[in-house]
Formats: structure tokens, C-alpha cells, sequence
């Protein structure tokens, strides 16, 4: 019989024989064995790459990557080196390439990627519902069989959850129920089967902006309409409310939509019935004169009238250093308007103060608010930006402060230009941005010029800081001065110097000052600056001249007597309008002894830069200047109100943060649950939004904004119960797997723009 | 327990059943296990996988252990049907282990091709041996290499008896009878050819009878026009003739029975190959997984 074709692959034996088809087989076997491996090393040979190795095509997104070491880090680009992938490196070297695409913090591998902390506190709150909620025979098995703690604890893969090599469809986000349930000790079979209820959901967080429902509904909406039918009121909850942009968040119209029609006139102050109506930003504290006199502090001149305070904002502008940090502590608790209790390192501390914050009007004549402030720190923050201490100060213009200056501290110029040179070599702060820029003190005036400001307008004697006359102490310069001195107890430097008085055409608004005052201060300086020419160049001991006496008496009671009409130009127009109410609309004012600020409106940049710099660092209960501002903007009372509607979270030892941005996906980030608004819009009954939210009357909605803790909160609206969710997610309806409420990644991962570098030539 | 595999391994139909049951039950447990096991977070793809590498490693084991002649008859025959009951376990397995879907590149093909055509081949084997058993067909003694050579003696029989002259007929010297014509002309118009190699080879592949029948009709239809002589003749041809068709379905079934042996074995080499180049490729590309 002739033997099958395929049998003859086996080899005949040589004795003639049939060999036993068991044998024959084994050939056969044998031989195709060896041609599977040398099928196998030609397609190694032939092949470009390794894609005939892979289990299955990439998911579209990654369907652009060609080299297997794009995500297996340790395959080569070589024929072989993919089998470097046996020897044992970095378990997350593949997961970390991921991430080189899919930006997430450091905690990616940990489960739900979130913190320990985090991840214990919600382990406790689960384990809490899981010891009344029986797990099933399978969660039961898996446990003792393949227990998944270890396996989390020692870091999660991404691949753990996102298998690819799945072919171009296959959806890599796809996560089971049955994933979810690997870790949750309670294991849910549904939402509608034994899922727990909610517990005051959606309120776990309170929401940022302090909205009293029920007292708008209820009070505020009715007694506006009865006063003033005209006034807008919404009608709906649309009127404020919308699902925002990415449609996932309920968000809030803008303030101009919504708010300004009733509270506008709060921020900017038009409201307020006490109390300044702009918040004091730089003035001239008042000081116990008499006892600095009595116990001779050196404080060259200053006004007694004054009874402002010192402003928390001059206090972090002095703490800019080491050494205005230790004269704010030493003065804090120092009432300095009453110092007869002081010890002499107190007065002396005092005294350092009065320098400091002539050093700081100086500087501000002197420079731009962005230099002279550019090494400005809030307690160790980061140096700031220009345009930040633009905001910071408002663009403080500098006719403003230099009002200030002519009205309060006419000598100001003649006793820093002393004071600088006689202790130049120990002192920091403020002579430091004084010194860089070029000195030009009006010695027969003392008035400061800064520098680029003026100078083409005006000619001016300018006398270096090397002059004699300013080399004195200010209070050995105040004693030459006293006797020649027209008015020594007002305007000199004498601790007991009385009040200084207003010209009776004067404006306190500086802000913008007419054009009489403008030409006068200019023909005033220009006056001075002729008188003064000659006597600086006597003053000058290297050309050559005869040197003039020390404290060149008549000069020094020259200058004591013509600040008075410098200082306080003559106003030809009186305002019948106070300053304060001058600045209705917001900006800088003067008013006695303080230069004001009053908000423009919602959003004001003053305000807001120095709460948002302030917040981190000012802990509640701390006496830091940062705190101290924080304090003074933020309080029931404070001017712009912005906490009024902001709410203030007490981070703890990390300070506390005003509420200005509002909630937004990003906002939500860390949170395990989700919900997008959007598709529920469309299924309400007729009652609308308060198919979920009904108003409950009576709730302590506005206690729980009184302290700072935002995870306690008791919401004007009834918690959403899941009966009313399971109206529609159940098996036969809607949706109810894990992922439709439920997030894995709670801090989201994103995907950063790739580094392209410029093309540049 | 043990009476129920007692009775699974003695080939009873009760016996079938509850091997079936078994089969059923471990993979319905394979796959519950699988499933635990990846909803541990972890990659079940490794468990199934080395549940089925172990399992082919077994089926390997019996092939060498009896080409090395290290298994007594009676432990062949349990190992035999061990090898049986453990490749159905592991077509579960592999089931499991490609996920309930078909592969798609051309080294899974490769694979999933290599492990189908051994399972196939397998399950084919495992059918001609039951069919063979359950129809009995085929005569003690009688194996493969023998069936040309009882071939050739039926025919010699089979013409043997239709040359056989009739003894009355000599006895009284009468003219012949056409009786005997007519059972020549059968012989050589059926039987001569029916007798000279294999036939009815499909037929007897789906066990059809449907042949035979034809032809013992032939000489069934002849019957009541011959003599008791010519009668006892055709009732002879009509055995003989049941006899080759037994021997033809012999043929076929022992043919198969070695023929699927020739796709089982070389298969299995190649899916040998391909599994260890497979864990190769796996490990390296792990991700770690197994550190």
C-alpha cells in the first residue's frame, strides 16, 4: 500500500523496517519544532521592529508610538534588548513613563492617588459603614486568597487598571465594578441593591461664597422690593445660577450680574455709616510726645496732633527687615500715644520706629513704590513682582505721599540727608534704597526731589550727603535749628513740637492737585532752590570755598520758617466736598494724619493682592504684621466687605485663604465623588432645582461661616437623598457602576504641553 | 467522592456524566478563581496563563513518559485518561487565559492556532476512541497492519465460494443450472470489486451502513431464485461481505486513530516552542509585574 505523502517526511530505517509510527511522529514533530525556531529567528532578522511580538494593537491615543522603550523602559531599541526587560529594575520604572505624558502628583501610586492622609480618612469612614454592612462569600474569598493590601501598599501600576494592547477601540479608562470593589472592603452589588445612604450630601464642604438663601428669600428680597419696586430681583435660580462652562460645576453669575445692584455700595464704602470709609494705609502714628522728649529720644520733628495708628500695612513694609522686624516686635504692644510706662529700650525702639517711617515716606518720594519695595517680603514669601507691588500699593501715585511729606514732615529731606550720612555705615532698611538712588536734598527747603522727578522743571542746588549740615544728627541739627527757628516748636525736629496746622486753603486731596497748588510748590522750590544755591556751595568743602559754620544757624531758621508755606501750598480753591467723600468712587485720599485708601468695587487689586499674600501667612491668632493686615481687611468691619460674601478658610498652621475664585472642576479636585449637573437639567418636574434642593427654614446656614473650618457646614437646603437618585439609577434605567458618581484618580490627571523648544537658529 | 471518580474513570455512561460535571465545575471554578484574582488587583492573565503552561507541562510529561515506555499498562491507561480529562480542564484555561476573544497579531494567531489544532486533534482522538468503543465494531484481533492481509483472505474466501462447484449437480450429471450463473454474475459484478482494496472510506468516516446495505440487498434480492445450495452460497458472500465492511470501517477508524496522532504530537512541539518564546516576550515586557 503506498504510504500517505506526509508520512514520508519520516526517515526510512535503514534495516528496512517500517519504523513504528510513534517514531515516525516524534520526527516529524521534531523537525517542525526546529522550523517553528528558525521561522521565528528569520522574522527577528526580517522584521523592522519588534510589533510582531505584541500582544495586540495600542489604544488609539497611543496608537503614534512606535518604540516599545517608549513606555517598557527597559527595552532597547535593539533586536534583543528587549530582553533586557528579564532582569529586575524600578517596579514603577514603566508606570513613571506614563506619567511623562499624564501629568499627576507624587502621590500617582498610591491608590485613588491621593494622600496617606487622605486615603486613612476615608478608610475610617468606610471600615465604619463596612462593620454594618456584610460582605459577601466572594469579597470573602478574595481577601483570604489574594489579599490586596500588600499589593497596594507597595505602590499601584498604572497598567493595573489600564491593560493595553487591547486593540484601537478598547476604552483604557474602563474601569469595573469589580476593580473598585478590590480594595473596598464593603463591596456593593448596586447602587439600588446595598449601596449606603448618603450622609448630607452634597454638603461636605460649605460653599465659598456666604449666600443666606433664606434671608434673601425670605427679608432682604422682600423689603428692596417694597422699597424700591424698581430694583431688580432675581426671579429664578437661574438668574444667578448656571452650570458654567465645562457644564460639570453649578456655578454662580458674575458679581456685576448678580450682587452689584445692592451690595456695590458696601465695598466701595458709600454704605458704611462709622468709621473711615477707605482703609488707612501709610500715616503718622501718634506719639506720647512729651515723655520722648523727656526722656530725649531722637525724633526729629513730628506731629503732635496725630492720633492715627500705625498701619498694619506700615508694619509689613517696615518688617521688610531684619531690622524693622525687631522694631515692629519691640513696639507691638506698645501704646504709643501714652508711653510715661515705657523702659529706655522701648523709647529707643519707639524712636527707631519714627526713623523707619520717615525712611519710608523718604524712599517713596524718592523711588517708584516697585523699587523701593522690590525686596517687599510677606513673612519669608517669595521677592514679589513689580506688577504685585503695583496691586500691593495700588499705584500709589507719588503726589500723594509727597502731600503728604510738604504737609507733615517738612523737613523730611534735610533729616534723612543728616541722619543718613551720620550713620550711614550702620544702617540698613530704608537708607540702603535711599543711597542707591542719587541724593538730592533742597537744603534751604529740606524738600525731597526724586530723582527723575522734576529736575527739567526746576533748577536745584543738590547737595551730597557728605554736606555738613546734614552730616548732623537730626537732633543736634534740631537744637541748631531751634533758636533761629520761626515757629521751633511746630516745625522742627523737637519731640515736643505742638501740632502743625493746616493752611486754611489747603486740600487734604492730593490726589490730584490743581494746578495752583502744582505752580505753587514749583515756585516755592524754585525760590528756595536760588536761595539755597549759593549757601550749598559754601556748604561744599572741596571747592575750594570758605566752609560755612557747622550748623549754619541762619540757614537752619531759614529753612524752619519756609517749609510752613512750601509744605502747605496755597490752595486758591476750596473744596466744599471732604476728601473721604472726594474719593467716592474709590482711590487715594489724605485725611489727618493717614493716607487712605478707598476700594473701587468688586474686585479691588489692593485689597485683594494683599489678603490673597497675607492669607498663608497669617494663622489665626498670630501677631505677625501678615496677620495683622489679614486681620484688619478681613474682619466684620473692614473696608471692601470682601468677607462679607467670601468665606474665609482656616487652613491652620498654614494659614488662612479668603475664598475669591469660585468653584470649578479644578476646585473639586481631590474630592471621590462627582456630579455633573448637565444631564440632570433636562429630568426635573416642574418644581425645578428644588426637585433636589429644597429650602429648609430655620437651618444655622450663616453660624457656620463664623468659624474657619470649611468641612463644617450646615447648608440652607436639605441634603439630596439617594432615594431620589435611585428614581432613576437602577438596573433597568439609568447608569449606577462605581464611575458614574465615583472618581479614581481624585486629583485628576492631566496631559501638559509637550517641551518644544523655539526654533531658533 | 472517590466511588464518583471511581465510576467517572470506568467509562460507564454514568461515569461520562460525571466526568462531564467535573469538567464542568473545575473550569466554572478556574474561572471564578480567575476572576477573584484579577479583581485582587492583579493581572489574572498570569495566573491562567501558568495554570495552562503547568497543565500542557503535564500533557508533555505523559508523552515523554510513555515514549520512554516508563508507564506500566495500567498506569497508561490512567494516564491516559488523565491526559484526556486534563486537556479539556485546559482548554478552559486557555479560554480564560485569551480572555474570550479572538487574538489579533500574528505571534497570538501563531499560538492561539498551535493550541487549537493540539485541542482539535486531541478532542478528535478522544472521539474516534469513544465512537470505536461505544460501536464495536470492529473484530477482536484485527489491528491496523493486518486489515490488507484479512482483506486478501476474504477475497480468496469469497471466490473460493463462489467457484465452490454444487455436489448434487456432479452427482447426477445434470446440465448446470443457471443459479450459479447468476452468482457469478453478482460476484463479479458487487462482490469481485468490493473485495479488491478499501471502500466506502466516507461512509464509514460518518458511519453510514447505507453501502452494505446496498449490496447485501443485491444478494438478499438473489435468495429466493437459487437452489438451498445457491442459497447457502449467497448466505456465505453475504458474511463475507459484512465481514470486509468491518474490516473497511477498521480501516478507517485505526487509519484516524493513528493519522490524528500525526497533527497531535508535531503540534504540540511547535506550540512548545511558541509557549516558551511567549513567556519570554511576557516577562520581558511586564512592567515589573512579577518582581
Amino acid at each position: 500500500m503506498r504510504r500517505p505523502g506526509w508520512t514520508r517526511l519520516a526517515r526510512q530505517p535503514k534495516d528496512g523496517n517500517p519504523a513504528p509510527p510513534s517514531s515516525r511522529r516524534d520526527r516529524i514533530a521534531t523537525r517542525l519544532a526546529l522550523l517553528t525556531v528558525v521561522g521565528i529567528a528569520v522574522a527577528f532578522i526580517l522584521s523592522n521592529n519588534m510589533q510582531f511580538l505584541m500582544p495586540g494593537p495600542l489604544a488609539s491615543a497611543h496608537g503614534s508610538i512606535e518604540n516599545c522603550s517608549t513606555c517598557h523602559t527597559n527595552s532597547g531599541s535593539g533586536k534583543l534588548s528587549w530582553l533586557h526587560g528579564l532582569i529586575a529594575g524600578d517596579r514603577h520604572a514603566d508606570s513613571t513613563a506614563c506619567l511623562g505624558c499624564h501629568k499627576m502628583p507624587d502621590t500617582a501610586f498610591n491608590a485613588h492617588s491621593a494622600s496617606p492622609d487622605v486615603l486613612k480618612r476615608s478608610t475610617d469612614r468606610l471600615a465604619k459603614i463596612a462593620a454594618v454592612t456584610p460582605a459577601p462569600h466572594a469579597a470573602r474569598a478574595q481577601r483570604a486568597a489574594f489579599p490586596t493590601h500588600d499589593v497596594a501598599m507597595r505602590g499601584l501600576y498604572c497598567s493595573t487598571c489600564h491593560q493595553e494592547h487591547q486593540g484601537a477601540k478598547f476604552k483604557l479608562s474602563t474601569i469595573s465594578n469589580e476593580q473598585c470593589q478590590s480594595c473596598h472592603v464593603v463591596k456593593f452589588d448596586s447602587f439600588d441593591g446595598d449601596h449606603p445612604k448618603f450622609e448630607n450630601y452634597p454638603f461636605r464642604q460649605r460653599t465659598r461664597l456666604v449666600y443666606d438663601h433664606e434671608g434673601h428669600f425670605g427679608k432682604h428680597f422682600p423689603e428692596v422690593a417694597k422699597k424700591d419696586p424698581a430694583r431688580r430681583i432675581p426671579e429664578t435660580c437661574a438668574t444667578c445660577h448656571n452650570s458654567g462652562k465645562d457644564r460639570r460645576v453649578m456655578g454662580v453669575a458674575s458679581f456685576e450680574q448678580t450682587c452689584t445692584s445692592c451690595h456695590l455700595d458696601q465695598i466701595t464704602g458709600k454704605d458704611r455709616v462709622s468709621g473711615p470709609k477707605g482703609v488707612a494705609f501709610l500715616a503718622l502714628p501718634g506719639l506720647d510726645l512729651a515723655t520722648l522728649k523727656k526722656k530725649k529720644a531722637t525724633i526729629g520733628e513730628w506731629p503732635s496732633a496725630s492720633e492715627a495708628e500705625l498701619t498694619p500695612f506700615m508694619k509689613v513694609m517696615i518688617g521688610r527687615s531684619e531690622r524693622g522686624r525687631a522694631v515692629i516686635k519691640a513696639v507691638d504692644r506698645l501704646n504709643l500715644q501714652d508711653l510715661s510706662r515705657a523702659n529706655d529700650a522701648q523709647i529707643k525702639a519707639v524712636a527707631a520706629l519714627v526713623w523707619e517711617i520717615k525712611g519710608l515716606f523718604y524712599a517713596l518720594i524718592k523711588g517708584k513704590a516697585s523699587d523701593v519695595l522690590a525686596d517687599l517680603t510677606i513673612d519669608g514669601m517669595g521677592r514679589l513682582s513689580a506688577s504685585l507691588i503695583a496691586d500691593l500699593t495700588a499705584s500709589l501715585p507719588s503726589d500723594v505721599v509727597i502731600g503728604a511729606h510738604q504737609q507733615w514732615l517738612p523737613n523730611l529731606g534735610a533729616e534723612m540727608a543728616g541722619r543718613m550720612e551720620a550713620r550711614a555705615p550702620e544702617q540698613g532698611g530704608w537708607t540702603t534704597t535711599i543711597k542707591e538712588s542719587r541724593v538730592a536734598v533742597d537744603s534751604g527747603t529740606a524738600s525731597i526731589t526724586g530723582s527723575g522727578r522734576r529736575e527739567a522743571a526746576e533748577p536745584r542746588t543738590e547737595v551730597e550727603s557728605s554736606g555738613k549740615a546734614a552730616t548732623d544728627p537730626p537732633d543736634s541739627a534740631a537744637r541748631k535749628a531751634e533758636p533761629a527757628s520761626a515757629k521751633p516748636s511746630k516745625e522742627t525736629a523737637a519731640a515736643d513740637a505742638p501740632p502743625r496746622t493746616k493752611a486754611a486753603d489747603q486740600t487734604d486731596d492730593l490726589l490730584f492737585p490743581t494746578p495752583e497748588e502744582l505752580r505753587a510748590t514749583k515756585s516755592g522750590a524754585k525760590d528756595t532752590a536760588k536761595e539755597a544755591a549759593p549757601r550749598s556751595a559754601d556748604a561744599a568743602p572741596d571747592h575750594g570755598q570758605p566752609t560755612a559754620p557747622p550748623a549754619a544757624a541762619p540757614t537752619r531758621a531759614d529753612t524752619a520758617a519756609k517749609p510752613q508755606t512750601l509744605a502747605a501750598p496755597v490752595i486758591s480753591i476750596k473744596s466744599d466736598v471732604d476728601p473721604e467723600n472726594w474719593a467716592e468712587y474709590g482711590g487715594w485720599y489724605r485725611q489727618d494724619y493717614a493716607i487712605f485708601y478707598r476700594p473701587t468695587g468688586h474686585k479691588d487689586k489692593l485689597i485683594y493682592s494683599w489678603l490673597s499674600l497675607s492669607g498663608p501667612k497669617a494663622p489665626k491668632g498670630t501677631k505677625s504684621p501678615a496677620a495683622a493686615v489679614f486681620d484688619a481687611l478681613a474682619s466684620k468691619e473692614a473696608q471692601g466687605s470682601c468677607t462679607k460674601c467670601h468665606s474665609v478658610d482656616d487652613l491652620g498652621g498654614k494659614g488662612r485663604v479668603v475664598n475669591f475664585t469660585p468653584a470649578s472642576v479644578e476646585s473639586k479636585q481631590g474630592r471621590f465623588t462627582q456630579f455633573v449637573h448637565e444631564p440632570h437639567l433636562s429630568v426635573m418636574d416642574n418644581r425645578g432645582c428644588l426637585t433636589c434642593h429644597s429650602l429648609e427654614k430655620g437651618r444655622p446656614y450663616l453660624k457656620t461661616y463664623e468659624k474657619g473650618n470649611p468641612q463644617s457646614f450646615v447648608s440652607n437646603f436639605g441634603a439630596v437623598k439617594k432615594d431620589l437618585c435611585q428614581t432613576c439609577h437602577t438596573s433597568s434605567m439609568a447608569r449606577q457602576d462605581c464611575l458614574t458618581c465615583h472618581k479614581y484618580h481624585v486629583e485628576g490627571a492631566t496631559t501638559p504641553m509637550m517641551d518644544t523648544k523655539n526654533p531658533i537658529e | 467522592m472517590r466511588s464518583a471518580v471511581r465510576r467517572a474513570s470506568s467509562g460507564s455512561v454514568g461515569g461520562r456524566s460525571i466526568q462531564v460535571l467535573l469538567i464542568a465545575a473545575i473550569s466554572g471554578g478556574l474561572f471564578w478563581l480567575v476572576w477573584i484574582y484579577g479583581n485582587a488587583l492583579r493581572d489574572p492573565r498570569y495566573l491562567d496563563g501558568w495554570l495552562l503552561a503547568g497543565g500542557m507541562a503535564a500533557q508533555v510529561y505523559f508523552h515523554v513518559a510513555r515514549k520512554k515506555a516508563r508507564l506500566s499498562p495500567q498506569s497508561d491507561m490512567r494516564w491516559r485518561k488523565g491526559h484526556i480529562f486534563l486537556g479539556y480542564l485546559l482548554i478552559a484555561a486557555f479560554i480564560s487565559h485569551s480572555d474570550f476573544s479572538l487574538p489579533d497579531t500574528a505571534f497570538e494567531w501563531a499560538l492561539w492556532s498551535g493550541f487549537v489544532l493540539v485541542a482539535l486533534s486531541g478532542i478528535i482522538g478522544t472521539y474516534l476512541t469513544w465512537s470505536l468503543e461505544t460501536a464495536r465494531r470492529i473484530d477482536d484481533g484485527v489491528t491496523y497492519d493486518r486489515i490488507p492481509t484479512r482483506r486478501g483472505e476474504l477475497a480468496k474466501e469469497v471466490h473460493d465460494v463462489v467457484a465452490t462447484p454444487d455436489p448434487n449437480a456432479a452427482e447426477f450429471a445434470l446440465p448446470a443450472t443457471p443459479h450459479d450463473a447468476w452468482i457469478a454474475d453478482l460476484y463479479s459484478t458487487h462482490v469481485h470489486s468490493f473485495f479488491q482494496g478499501p471502500r466506502n472510506y466516507s461512509a464509514h468516516l460518518i458511519g453510514s451502513r447505507r453501502p452494505l446495505k446496498r449490496l447485501t440487498d443485491e444478494i438478499d434480492s438473489l435468495t429466493p431464485y437459487v437452489d438451498t445450495f445457491g442459497q447457502a452460497k449467497l448466505a456465505a458472500i453475504k458474511d463475507l461481505v459484512a465481514e470486509k465492511d468491518r474490516l473497511d470501517f477498521a480501516r478507517v477508524f485505526l487509519g484516524l486513530s493513528r493519522a490524528w496522532l500525526f497533527v497531535h504530537v508535531p503540534a504540540t512541539y511547535v506550540l512548545i516552542v511558541l509557549t516558551a518564546l511567549h513567556v519570554l516576550v511576557v516577562y520581558a515586557f511586564s512592567s515589573a509585574a512579577w518582581w
